[in-house]
C-alpha cells in the first residue's frame, strides 16, 4: 500500500521535470520563469474555453485522455521502487505493460477519430501504423530483457541484472525500447498522431482544460515508460549508498532527459519510410537483440 | 455474495451488455472497440480463474487485433474514414439461424461438460506450465496454427499493398457510382487518372 503514493508522486514529479526539460531542449536557455514555467500553462488552459467540433463522438472524446492517463499510472504499477515495493506484484508485470502499450494506440486512435474533424483523423490513423509496428518490437526486446531473468515479473528482471545491466548484456535493447517510448508518447521523430504538420494531429481540435489533460496524459506516460525502461535496462532501484526509490528515480529522470532530448533534436521521417524503417530494418534488429539473449541464456 | 462474486457478476454483465452493443452501433469504429471492451471484461474474469498469462494476452491480443480490425474495415468498405452511420447488421434470417444453433450448442457444451471443481493453488506455477504445455505437447497444434496466420498476413498485405511486385494492385478498379453508371464515388487509381 505503502507504494500507492509513490506512483503518484514519481509521476507528478515526472510529469513536471519533464515539462520543463522539454522546454529547455527546445529553448536551448535556462529563464528562471521556466521551472513554473508548465503550471502557468496549466493555469492558462484551465481557464480557456472549450472548442467544439460538428458532432463528435462525445464520449470518446472525452474518455481518451482519461484512458491515456490511467493506462501510464497502470503501467506504473508493476514498477518496483525497492525489493517488494510495488503497486502490483504480478508474475506477468511485462505483459501487463504490453498491454498497456497496445490500449495507448486504442486511445489515441479514439482521440483523432472522434473529434469528427480531418486533421485529427489523418493523425490517429497515421499513428496507427506507425504505432503497432513500434509497439510489436517492443514487445521482442522486452521478451529479450526477462530470458535472462527466467521470469516475465519486473521485479525477477531488475534482480536478474544485479551483476550487469541489461542495456550492456543486450544492447541492442534500449535503443530499441526508446523508440517506443517516442511514440507512445507523441514525441519528436515517432510523433505521428500529435505532429505539428497535421497542426496537432489528434489534439488539434482540443483547448482548454481537455487540451490540458491530454498533455498531461502525454507526460505521465512518458514518465511511466521512462521508469519502465529504467527497470527493464538500467537495472531499476539497484545501486549501491542511496535508497532504491531515489535510484529509480533518478534513473528515470536520466531517461526522460534522452528522450526529450532526442524529441527535440531528431528529424521526423515521411510515414511510409518511417514505416518501412520499422518492418524492415527495426523488427530484424529486434529478432537480432532476441537471438543474442537466446544464445546467451543457452552459454 | 462474496466480493469475488460479484465482480464476476459486473465483469459477465459488462462482457454481455457491450457484446450486445456491437450491433446496435452504427459505427465500424464504435463496434470493433465495444468488441475490445466486452473481450477485456472476459480477460478480467480469466485473471480471477487463475489464469494470469492468458487474462493478460487476451486484453494485449484484443486491443491490437481491433485496432487492426477497425483499420481495414474501413479501408474496405465504402465509408470515408469510418464517419458516416451505418447498419451494422445484416442477413438477418440466417444470423439469427446462426446465433440460435451457436447459443444452444455452447450451452449444452457447458451444462454437459465435466469442468473441474478444485482450487488452483496460490503458488501453482500456472504460468510456468502454460508454457511447457504450449511448447511441449501442444507444440504441433500450437506452431501450425502460429505460421499459419503469419503467412496469411504477409499474403494479405502483399495483395493489398498498392506498390506490389506485379504493378499496382488498383489498376482498372474503379469505385461504383453512387446512382447506376454515374461518377465514381472515390478515388480513381493514380495509373488511370494519367490516362485521361
Amino acid at each position: 500500500m505503502t507504494a500507492i503514493p509513490l506512483v503518484f508522486a514519481l509521476l507528478a514529479a515526472g510529469i513536471w521535470f519533464a515539462a520543463i526539460a522539454e522546454r529547455f531542449a527546445s529553448a536551448r536557455r535556462f529563464p528562471s520563469a521556466i521551472v513554473l514555467a508548465p503550471l502557468w500553462q496549466a493555469a492558462r488552459l484551465l481557464s480557456q474555453q472549450r472548442v467544439r467540433t460538428e458532432y463528435p463522438d462525445a464520449l470518446n472524446w472525452a474518455l481518451a485522455p482519461l484512458v491515456y492517463g490511467a493506462l501510464a499510472v497502470a503501467g506504473l504499477s508493476v514498477v518496483p521502487f525497492a525489493p517488494g515495493l510495488v503497486v502490483a506484484p504480478l508474475d506477468t508485470g511485462i505483459v501487463l505493460w504490453g498491454a498497456c502499450e497496445a490500449l495507448t494506440i486504442v486511445a489515441v486512435f479514439l482521440h483523432g477519430w472522434s473529434a469528427n474533424s480531418m486533421l485529427p483523423l489523418i493523425g490517429g490513423y497515421r499513428f496507427v501504423a506507425i504505432g503497432l509496428p513500434a509497439m510489436l518490437l517492443s514487445m521482442f526486446v522486452l521478451i529479450a530483457a526477462a530470458l535472462p531473468a527466467q521470469s516475465l515479473a519486473v521485479g525477477a528482471i531488475v534482480e536478474s541484472q544485479r551483476s550487469m545491466w541489461n542495456m550492456v548484456r543486450q544492447p541492442l535493447g534500449l535503443p530499441l525500447f526508446l523508440l517506443l517510448g517516442l511514440a507512445i508518447s507523441l514525441r519528436g521523430p515517432m510523433d505521428y498522431g500529435d505532429a505539428s504538420d497535421l497542426s496537432g494531429g489528434t489534439a488539434a481540435e482540443v483547448s482548454g482544460p481537455h487540451r490540458l489533460a491530454w498533455g498531461i496524459a502525454r507526460l505521465a506516460m512518458l514518465t511511466a515508460f521512462a521508469a519502465m525502461g529504467a527497470s527493464v535496462f538500467l537495472g531499476g532501484y539497484l545501486g549501491p549508498w542511496l535508497p532504491g526509490p531515489a535510484w529509480l528515480a533518478l534513473k528515470t529522470a536520466a531517461l526522460l532527459l534522452v528522450l526529450t532530448w532526442l524529441g527535440c533534436n531528431l528529424a521526423r521521417m515521411p510515414a511510409p519510410r518511417m514505416m518501412a524503417a520499422l518492418w524492415l530494418v527495426l523488427l530484424p534488429l529486434s529478432f537480432l537483440d532476441l537471438v543474442i539473449a537466446g544464445v546467451e541464456a543457452l552459454l | 455474495m462474496t466480493a469475488a462474486d460479484l465482480a464476476f457478476y459486473v465483469l459477465s454483465a459488462i462482457a454481455v451488455v457491450s457484446g450486445w452493443r456491437v450491433f446496435r452501433t452504427d459505427s465500424m469504429v464504435r463496434a470493433s472497440f465495444l468488441l475490445m471492451l466486452s473481450f477485456i471484461a472476459v480477460a478480467a474474469i480469466m485473471l480471477m480463474l487463475a489464469a494470469p498469462y492468458i487474462g493478460m494476452a487476451t486484453v494485449f491480443m484484443m486491443a491490437v487485433e481491433m485496432m487492426v480490425m477497425a483499420l481495414f474495415m474501413v479501408m474496405f468498405m465504402m465509408n470515408p474514414a469510418g464517419l458516416n452511420p451505418m447498419n451494422m447488421v445484416h442477413q438477418n434470417r440466417l444470423s439469427i439461424g446462426a446465433g440460435a444453433t451457436a447459443f444452444v450448442g455452447l450451452t449444452v457444451a457447458v451444462l454437459f461438460t465435466d469442468l473441474p471443481h478444485e482450487k488452483v493453488a496460490r503458488q501453482a506455477p500456472v504460468i510456468r506450465d502454460l508454457g511447457h504445455e504450449l511448447l511441449g505437447p501442444s507444440m504441433l497444434i500450437f506452431e501450425s496454427a502460429g505460421v499459419t496466420l503469419l503467412a496469411a498476413m504477409v499474403a494479405s498485405v502483399v495483395l493489398s499493398a498498392r506498390s506490389g511486385r506485379f504493378g499496382p494492385s488498383d489498376e482498372g478498379s474503379r469505385p461504383p457510382g453512387l446512382e447506376p453508371g454515374g461518377e465514381p464515388a472515390g478515388r480513381i487509381p493514380e495509373s488511370e487518372q494519367e490516362d485521361e
